[in-house]
């Protein structure tokens, strides 16, 4: 088993990213949009939609989690602001859903700097539950609070309504745009720097390249998508409510799509969003049920397939799809982490 | 007058609190695992005590005989069937299945249990002593013994004895704890056991004190999680004052701000100071 | 010469691709004191980590009291009479010096004689006696070195093994300590010792090992060998 392990070590890895890679996406999404413009049926367009949508706050997930090493329960924080955005700019103030979108970007952005300050004092399990607490803490806060008219929701106006195909175009450029800033920004300095110190502290070090800044900055992309994609959901959902915009049930769906996708890879979240929105529409049919099964797939991929569909996929054919050099393979040193 | 009143209240709340945050504490602690699940245990616990009590008519309190072992049982069983095989991956993994047992038991709750709303109820339950202008509720004076029993049994037996000590051993250094002879996974099984047991009698607690549904379970776990967080994790005396403290919070906060006040609590702990209250 | 009551053969011992010990072989005879010695990064710890069943060995074959060990889990070796004090002592921080001490009667076959085992230990340690109550985080580096070897003592061991046993200590210290490792060896116990101080292992030990990169490359009596040669070995000239 040693020798064949380090057998397949030495077969060079594909990185499918040139030219033609390149053409690929873009070929793939000139067909989505021709598909949206041809007359899909609406319920299929809607299927979409969603799944657009579950890609950009998976991936952003991803980013954190499986990139830069910061799980995070609490973005549904992101995703309940956005929706708030939206409604309070369009029913209180009357405005357009652009400016509730604008708003929803502005807010997920600087709350996201705010909480960055003192979260990132925190590591590991702290880090997770203090982001959940912190949505925990704003879906309580707006239950009481009369601005928002406390438990009882609020109504997105959008006039004029859009179509089914106007939110799938924003959905898929809001996908397209979110894809390319993971790809960049991978690749940057950053990326290369945040990959390292997940795979070794040590060798983000003798990078130089500023840590806590980095992080900041994803934590703060990945706020901003989320809230992008939570704002579309909402200018299509239409009514919101503390219990659903802060839903930790949006932490749980983008943990599923990146754990059954595969962690720390780019093309994960694609599949796992797809595998994600399919399962949960076939499981709508058994109601009660949907849950179960969605987690008890979740721990059997976390057990039987760490590395999820792509991962495992990709490291079975020796392929990587857009990816930067890993710098070491899992970690394997079971160093003790000093309390 | 009112204010020794709130502050009575706030300790017997704080009671039960503690026993809900010591599993949690122990598992942080020992494990080194942040259990997602604990709330739905919790909640599990809950509705055991009230179904078998209902059931063979005998008091809630009685139902621990047989919630306790079966809690612990399972405990055991998930720690060494499934959470010690995926912990050799490294914390998130641990982490993110302990967050799909939560999703799993909450719902598996609601099919079997409904979504209505229950409650325990024994002889005692609108028991209430009046002090002069203060009031004690028999219940809480109950509940507050159950949970101080509970804690200071797990205190006495993580002390005296040789299996409790393994488990410090272990939570000190697993490697140094191997040496000793001690299985650092059967340690890991019995620990997470002993959690559910006191998840078991936190249950109880909650199905006496309040009505509870299968979706109760992330509010007690994030006031679990409130438990360590203030008292730091694996201290048994943090444990009781931050259940004190999260009660008074409660109590003077009322139904509207009091969980809010305990969020920002918790906030200002993990900023200010992560490691809690007792420890250095 | 008695019959080896450890001897390691042919140990290869890997971190993930790294290789730290390549073809590690020696013998450990019943009653001596038996030193290996090498410089920093040569395996010596990672041997120790592997015989004491801290580390599964990835090749060859371990073997104590005449039975195969070879992959058993730390918390059988244990069981066995095979104890080992870790490098930097590894005291649990928390917990008193007596607790400590008493977790070290963890396996069955101790926990009878806790009470004469703890008279032992504090005896050859009587500062441990005055310190029994306080954590063992709280004690010098000395008097932690301390806690490891009498919590190992208190498992009963046939064979110690000692990683280290020296490090960052002051040389007053170091003194009493090889003192007392020499007390036990006259108790019974067979004792492997693993050193950076080079001098003070050959001294000590009646037999020595020398370790470069990976493997045990000089065997012999410590008087039998030359200085040269010891040298030669540990440099790798």
């Amino acid at each position: 088993m040693d020798n064949n392990s380090l057998a397949s070590a030495r077969k060079p890895v594909r990185v499918l990213d040139g030219p033609l890679m390149l053409i690929i996406c873009a070929v793939v999404v000139a067909i989505l949009i021709i598909l949206g413009f041809l007359g899909l049926p609406n319920n299929t367009l809607r299927y979409f939609f969603k799944i657009f949508l579950y890609i950009v706050m998976g991936s952003m997930w991803n980013l954190m989690s499986g990139f830069t090493g910061m799980t995070s329960l609490g973005q549904q924080v992101f995703v309940g602001l956005a929706g708030y955005s939206v409604c309070v700019m369009t029913t209180t103030c009357g405005m357009s859903f652009w400016m509730g979108i604008l708003c929803a970007a502005v807010i997920g952005v600087v709350f996201s700097l705010l909480l960055s300050t003192f979260l990132f004092r925190m590591r590991g399990m702290y880090f997770a539950i203090a982001t959940w607490v912190v949505a925990e803490a704003i879906c309580t806060w707006f239950k009481s609070w009369e601005f928002v008219q406390m438990g009882s929701g609020m109504k997105t106006v959008t006039r004029p309504k859009p179509t089914t195909l106007d939110v799938y175009i924003w959905a898929l450029t809001l996908f397209v745009i979110a894809m390319v800033v993971v790809y960049v920004l991978l690749r940057t300095k950053t990326g290369l720097g945040l990959t390292a110190m997940r795979d070794d502290t040590d060798a983000a070090s003798s990078l130089g390249v500023n840590i806590v800044m980095s992080k900041r900055l994803v934590y703060i992309i990945a706020a901003l998508f989320t809230a992008l994609a939570g704002a579309l959901y909402w200018i299509n959902s239409g009514t919101i409510y503390p219990d659903s915009g802060f839903d930790i049930n949006w932490t749980v769906a983008m943990v599923f799509i990146v754990i059954v996708g595969g962690i720390g890879t780019v093309a994960g979240p694609i599949v796992g969003a797809i595998i994600y929105v399919v399962l949960s529409e076939v499981l709508a049919k058994f109601p009660g049920w949907s849950n179960i099964i969605l987690g008890a797939i979740a721990i059997l991929v976390i057990v039987f397939l760490p590395d999820g569909v792509m991962g495992t996929l990709q490291k079975k054919l020796r392929f990587d799809i857009f990816s930067q050099k890993r710098f070491s393979e899992p970690k394997a040193k079971n160093s003790k982490k000093a309390a | 007058m009112q204010i020794v009143q709130l502050i009575i209240n706030g300790i017997l709340l704080g009671g039960i609190y503690a026993v809900l945050g010591v599993g949690m504490t122990m598992i942080f602690g020992i494990v080194k695992l942040t259990n997602l699940a604990h709330g739905e245990f919790v909640i599990l616990g809950a509705y055991a005590s009230t179904l078998i009590s209902t059931t063979l008519g005998v008091d809630p309190i009685l139902t621990l005989i047989v919630t306790i072992p079966i809690m612990f049982l399972i405990g055991m069983g998930l720690q060494s069937g499934l959470i010690n095989r995926v912990m050799l991956k490294g914390s998130e993994p641990a982490l993110l299945v302990t967050f799909g047992l939560s999703i799993i038991l909450q719902d598996l709750m609601l099919l079997l249990f409904t979504a209505d709303a229950r409650h325990a109820g024994g002889a005692y339950s609108s028991i209430v002593f009046n002090i002069g202008p203060i009031s004690i509720a028999l219940l809480d004076v109950i509940l507050l013994a159950i949970s101080l029993v509970t804690i200071i049994i797990l205190s006495l037996f993580l002390k005296k004895t040789y299996l409790g000590r393994s488990i410090r051993a272990t939570s000190d250094d697993t490697q140094a704890a191997s040496l000793m002879g001690v299985s650092v996974k059967k340690t890991y099984g019995i620990a997470m056991g002993i959690a559910m047991a006191t998840a078991a009698v936190a249950g109880l607690c909650i199905a006496l004190k309040w009505t509870f549904y299968p979706s109760s379970g992330g509010g007690y776990l994030l006031t679990a999680f409130g438990v360590v967080v203030i008292g730091g994790m694996g201290s048994i005396p943090g444990t009781m004052v931050a259940g004190v403290i999260l009660g008074l919070a409660q109590v003077i906060g009322g139904a509207n701000w009091g969980q809010l006040i305990s969020y920002l609590i918790m906030v200002l702990f993990l900023v200010v100071r992560p490691q809690g209250l007792f420890n250095k | 010469m008695s019959e080896p009551i450890l001897k390691v053969e042919g140990v290869q011992a890997k971190y993930g691709d790294f290789i730290a010990v390549h073809s590690a072989t020696l013998d450990v005879p019943e009653g001596k004191i038996v030193s290996l010695i090498g410089s920093n990064g040569a395996g010596k710890s990672t041997l120790m980590d592997t015989v004491a069943g801290l580390h599964k060995p990835s090749a060859g074959k371990i073997y104590f009291k005449g039975e195969d060990i070879t992959g058993l889990p730390a918390e059988k070796i244990v069981l066995r009479g095979l104890s080992l004090v870790p490098q930097g002592s590894r005291c649990f921080i928390r917990m008193s010096v007596e607790d400590n001490l008493i977790m070290g009667s963890f396996p069955k076959t101790a926990r009878k004689n806790v009470k004469k085992n703890l008279e032992r230990v504090y005896s050859l340690f009587p500062v441990l006696k005055e310190k029994r109550n306080d954590p063992s985080g709280s004690l010098s580096g000395g008097q932690r070195q301390m806690v490891a070897i009498g919590r190992a003592l208190m498992t009963e061991p046939d064979c110690l093994l000692f990683d280290e046993l020296s490090l960052g200590l002051a040389p007053t210290i170091i003194k009493d300590i090889y003192a007392n490792v020499k007390d036990i060896n006259r108790d019974g116990t067979t004792i492997l010792l693993v050193e950076q101080d080079t001098q003070r292992a050959i001294k000590t030990g009646e037999i020595c090992h020398v370790m470069l990169k990976g493997n045990v490359v000089l065997s012999g009596l410590s008087k039998e060998l030359g200085d040269d040669e010891i040298k030669k070995a540990y440099f790798g000239i």
